[in-house]
């Protein structure tokens, strides 16, 4: 009976949304009242959405074959974490799992929300609602999880080897948090458009939002960049896959909502752009929810794709998309705009980092969308791949790399350009000694390398450039330095961090794509090989019984250049439900660099060999997680937290500020 | 009905919860909050200062951003001041209508959608499960020891004939059988699963009784597949061919189509019209070459996409001739320098004995 009351708990709270709904936008304005029960309606979506999502894991942990869902994703073998991040490694559940992180994010407004004017905070959870009420509908209609199935199998059909592994317990719900965070900033840009009423205030709630989704969306797409580097067995980090696109391109209007907000907050500049901002991050969220789902592209993202559900969901966003649209050019121009500043100003770096963001997405957008759409209309299929990204990513990025260190360093309104640059120079000419030195030594050719190591280290370097700066380092004695630099505000040191963190992934990004190293051979148990000066010893071959597969093992021994041996086993997998194969990469971590390690299937008397030696590839994640981090720590700020109790009399407690 | 009491019951408790946070409150009236928005300028202003001190603000920015906020602050006031354009009110009325709703859309779609009696069936506690787990000899040791009381028992032959036959005990199968015969009467049925015990328990061979009960079976009943397909495929065992032919398409013609027996019998058919050779195709290979060729031109011509270079390199290696395979596979890896494109093609042309960058050694 737990399942059934799972679906029942569902069906309650998508008709709580739906009721939400219309009585949110027929009383809005009336008062207290209907915000309350609208407050309550959000926790009691929450509720019952989580006692829905438990009974499916509930249904998983058992075998439950009665439940159609399990039969299509499970097995009786797997290990329990998988049988529990099964319930999202399919379609349906993974709408449940989408629309639970919809709802707890109401459920947050609601709680920590009470200080909001009531007819925004009515609004706000007006609009979350009708996002529940859509997709809690779209998923009990056309992809209704808690389906039967009668008589119930014995066994299940397993889950997609591939998906079975930690990553799938991590890589979706971060990603989703992220995604569906953004449905917040959403919700409030809907609701300032609809009251016409949109001041510092409303920035000050929606920034904390904008960075909590946006540093889990961070994580989410580190994640899946180092899952599918380790699990698809080729060593790639990032393919311009249309699926990791569509992950990228909220990433990136995120990233500049978060830069916009934060003229908003500070200087009351820049509404329109910030609401719009608002509108297309969570768009483009939606769509990259929703163009796996289609139909349209295939990937190991895509579930079942059936056309009337790819129908559903395409007039689902246009009806959201659109709608939101229209909303905003109807009313935009009733907001008023505000605060004055020139050109040269912080305001002014940040509208050029917007600028810079906005356009990579839209020719990200582009170079994802054309191929769909010229297949649709005309019927030719090209393929829009690595090159063209490379390209055009690449030089709208150079620029914003280049210009970036200054932005924290100038002043808001007016600034001194020249000032900043001073500040800037030792940086810069400790990036461009570093580049000679490492180019010199590692004999490069004319080619991109030296200038992306020279962008990473400009970055890296003139971020910290204001924390050296304003802790007087080297200018006064040690111990006061220190004390400045810790009691710096946080933002200060989050700024810098992230900063800090998208040099570091630049600088990987370079030292992989310039000096990465491969080999291709044949090997039998005994033989050796080299590779960079690693050398490679097979050791033995074997077959190893696991929990619901057999393994390949081909065990190896490592000798690194600079002596010490590690042993490395790399793996194939058949899974014995579904008969297939998966392919478990050896990889070990040397410092900063890793050495890959993949076993091809056996031949009849040797076994194919890939080894490739990946030079500070780590950094490309590690980066990822500094600008994760940084974004924790801005949310930790007690001036930021939502719905901290403002401090009285002296925020200028600070030193330094 | 156990399940609607508890639907009804979280429905209700729902319902109760979303009446009481709304109609808690008497005065049911826009406060405007001032006090939230003032703390807010002053927060900002506050931000001004600092800034200033911070040398992040000239001095007349700083000026400029205070007059900003104070025009910000004069026009907020003025718009609290209007008279307050309310909507419509939300009285008890529609606060009841609303919480009513939610209760007819859950119960009736839940109606509509869902399955309330179908109980959950965790694999644990499934009877089939515990079916299962009865030990088989236990079960057959049973079975046995009622026969032994009563021979004549058709049924517990029946049952326990194809145990026999599984556990590979032959003899024990033919008696079972055997006894079923006896007992049953003359059947098509059990006179091939006869037979079949007999063939097993003779290492396939198919000669004396048991092709004289499969001959019987077919004789009986003229729409018998199973019997037909053991004649036939005895009869091409011992290279009777002429009669083969005759009896697989005997049994052929009993098909309906689909049977998963047919693609053997049409094997066993072949095989036997060419007196045991497997078939060959000459013109077949012709084409293949041809159409081998075609690909190789166009591939060098135009290049193309890995998976038609692993086709031309794979072809290459089934018609033998490496030379060409390894010309290809170096084109291949010309066309695709980086082993993560290459995809199956390394593994495909290193077990057959190529190598890699082969021109170049």
């Amino acid at each position: 009976m737990s399942i059934e009351l799972g679906h029942f708990a569902l069906i309650l709270a998508f008709a709580i949304a739906s009721v939400s709904v219309l009585g949110g936008y027929a009383f809005w304005r009336s008062g207290e009242r209907i915000a309350l029960f609208l407050a309550q309606g959000a926790v009691l979506q929450f509720v019952l959405v989580a006692v829905a999502f438990a009974a499916l894991i509930q249904a998983f942990v058992v075998s439950d074959f009665s439940l159609a869902l399990a039969v299509n994703n499970s097995h009786s073998l797997k290990p329990l974490i998988f049988k529990i991040s099964g319930v999202w490694g399919n379609h349906e559940g993974s709408m449940v799992l989408w629309i639970l992180i919809l709802v707890a994010f109401g459920a947050m407004v609601a709680s920590f929300g009470r200080r909001l004017p009531s007819d925004l905070l009515a609004l706000v959870l007006t609009t979350q609602s009708l996002l529940v009420a859509a997709f809690a509908g779209f998923t009990l209609f056309t992809s209704n999880p808690f389906a039967r199935m009668v008589p119930a199998p014995l066994e299940g059909n397993d889950l997609n080897p591939v998906l079975q592994d930690i990553g799938l317990a991590i890589h979706p719900p971060l990603l989703y948090a992220g995604y569906v965070g953004f449905s917040i900033c959403f919700s409030f840009a809907i609701a300032a458009l609809i009251s016409g009423r949109i001041d510092q205030a409303w920035a000050r709630w929606v920034r904390p939002w904008t960075m909590l989704s946006w540093t889990f969306l961070t994580l989410g797409i580190a994640m899946g960049s180092y899952w599918a580097y380790y699990e698809l067995g080729w060593g790639g980090w990032w393919f311009w896959d249309p699926v990791e696109n569509a992950s990228f391109m909220p990433w990136l209007a995120g990233t500049a909502l978060l830069h916009s907000a934060l003229v908003m907050e500070k200087r009351n500049a820049l509404k329109i752009w910030t609401i719009f901002l608002a509108i297309i991050t969570f768009s483009l969220s939606l769509l990259g929810t929703f163009l796996v789902r289609s139909g349209i592209l295939t990937s190991v993202h895509t579930f079942a794709s059936d056309p009337t559900r790819g129908l559903v969901i395409l007039s689902l966003l246009a009806l959201v998309i659109g709608g939101a649209f229209l909303l905003f050019a109807m009313r935009a121009s009733s907001l008023r705009s505000g605060g004055l500043f020139a050109p040269v100003s912080r305001e002014g770096a940040l509208v050029l980092n917007n600028l810079f963001l906005a356009t990579a997405t839209g020719a990200v957008l582009v170079g994802t969308l054309y191929p769909l759409v010229l297949d649709a209309l005309v019927g030719t299929t090209i393929s829009v791949g690595a090159p063209f990204f490379d390209l055009t990513f690449g030089a709208l990025m150079a620029p914003l790399l280049l210009v970036l260190p200054f932005g924290p360093l100038l002043a808001w309104k007016r600034a001194d350009v020249v000032a900043a640059a001073q500040r800037l120079l030792f940086a810069a000419a400790l990036a461009i000694f570093l580049t000679i030195l490492i180019s010199a030594l590692g004999g490069v050719s004319i080619s991109l390398a030296p200038i992306g190591l020279l962008l990473g280290f400009w970055v890296a370097f003139g971020s910290v450039a204001e924390l050296i700066d304003r802790s007087k380092l080297g200018r006064i004695p040690l111990a006061d330095s220190w004390r400045r630099l810790v009691g710096l505000p946080r933002t200060i040191w989050s700024t810098a961090i992230a900063h800090f963190g998208v040099g570091v992934t630049v600088l990987g990004i370079v030292a992989t794509t310039a000096w990465e190293t491969e080999l291709v051979t044949t090997l039998n148990p005994g033989e050796t090989t080299e590779l960079s000066g690693y050398v490679l010893t097979f050791d033995s071959f074997e077959q190893v019984p696991g929990a619901n597969f057999i393994a390949e093992q081909g065990h190896f021994t490592i000798t690194a250049p600079g002596g010490g041996t590690r042993p490395m086993v790399a793996e194939r997998r058949t899974y014995v439900a579904s008969g297939m194969p998966t392919t478990e990469a050896a990889i070990e971590t040397y410092g900063l660099s890793q050495l890959y390690l993949q076993l091809g299937e056996p031949l009849e008397n040797t076994h194919v060999v890939r080894v490739w030696h990946k030079p500070y590839i780590t950094l490309i994640w590690l980066g990822a997680i500094l600008m994760a981090g940084a974004g924790v720590l801005s949310l930790t700020d007690r001036r930021r937290r939502v719905g901290a109790p403002q401090r009285a009399a002296k925020p200028i407690a600070e030193p330094a500020e | 009905m156990f399940f609607w009491f508890i639907a009804t019951a979280v429905t209700t408790i729902a319902c109760a919860a979303l009446y009481y946070a709304a109609a808690r409150r008497t005065v049911n009236a826009s406060v405007p909050d001032s006090a939230v928005s003032n703390s807010h300028f002053r927060l900002v202003l506050a931000g001004i200062d600092a800034d200033q001190a911070a040398g992040k603000l000239g001095e007349a920015e700083a000026i400029a951003a205070k007059a900003e906020l104070a025009r910000e602050l004069l026009r907020q006031d003025a718009e609290l001041k209007k008279p307050h354009s309310a909507g419509p009110d939300m009285g008890r009325g529609a606060l009841l209508a609303c919480i009513a709703a939610v209760a007819v859309i859950s119960l009736g779609l839940y109606a509509w959608l869902g399955n309330p009696d179908m109980p959950a069936q965790p694999l644990a506690e499934r009877p089939e499960i515990a079916a299962q787990a009865l030990d088989l000899d236990a079960a057959v040791a049973r079975i046995e020891a009622q026969l032994a009381a009563n021979p004549d028992d058709l049924r517990g032959w029946t049952v326990i004939a194809p145990v026999y036959l599984q556990s590979g005990r032959f003899a024990d199968a033919q008696n079972a059988w055997r006894r079923v015969l006896e007992l049953g009467g003359a059947n098509a049925d059990v006179q091939t699963k006869l037979a079949e015990a007999l063939m097993l328990g003779n290492g396939g061979d198919a000669t004396g009784e048991a092709m004289q009960l499969l001959t019987a079976a077919a004789a009986s009943d003229p729409t018998h597949v199973m019997s037909r397909l053991y004649i036939a495929a005895e009869l091409t065992r011992t290279q009777r061919y002429d009669e083969a032919v005759a009896a697989w398409n005997a049994a052929l013609a009993l098909s309906q189509g689909g049977e998963p027996w047919l693609q053997a019998a049409q094997q066993g058919l072949a095989v036997a019209q060419n007196q045991g050779e497997p078939a060959t195709n000459a013109a077949e290979t012709e084409m293949i070459a041809q159409m081998v060729s075609g690909l190789a031109d166009r591939l060098a011509a135009d290049g193309g996409t890995i998976t038609e270079w692993t086709q031309l390199v794979r072809a290459y290696l089934v018609l033998g001739d490496k030379d060409k395979a390894q010309a290809a596979f170096d084109s291949a890896v010309e066309a695709y320098p980086k082993s993560f494109d290459r995809d199956d093609l390394d593994a495909i042309a290193l077990e057959a004995g190529l190598k890699l960058n082969g021109a170049a050694q």
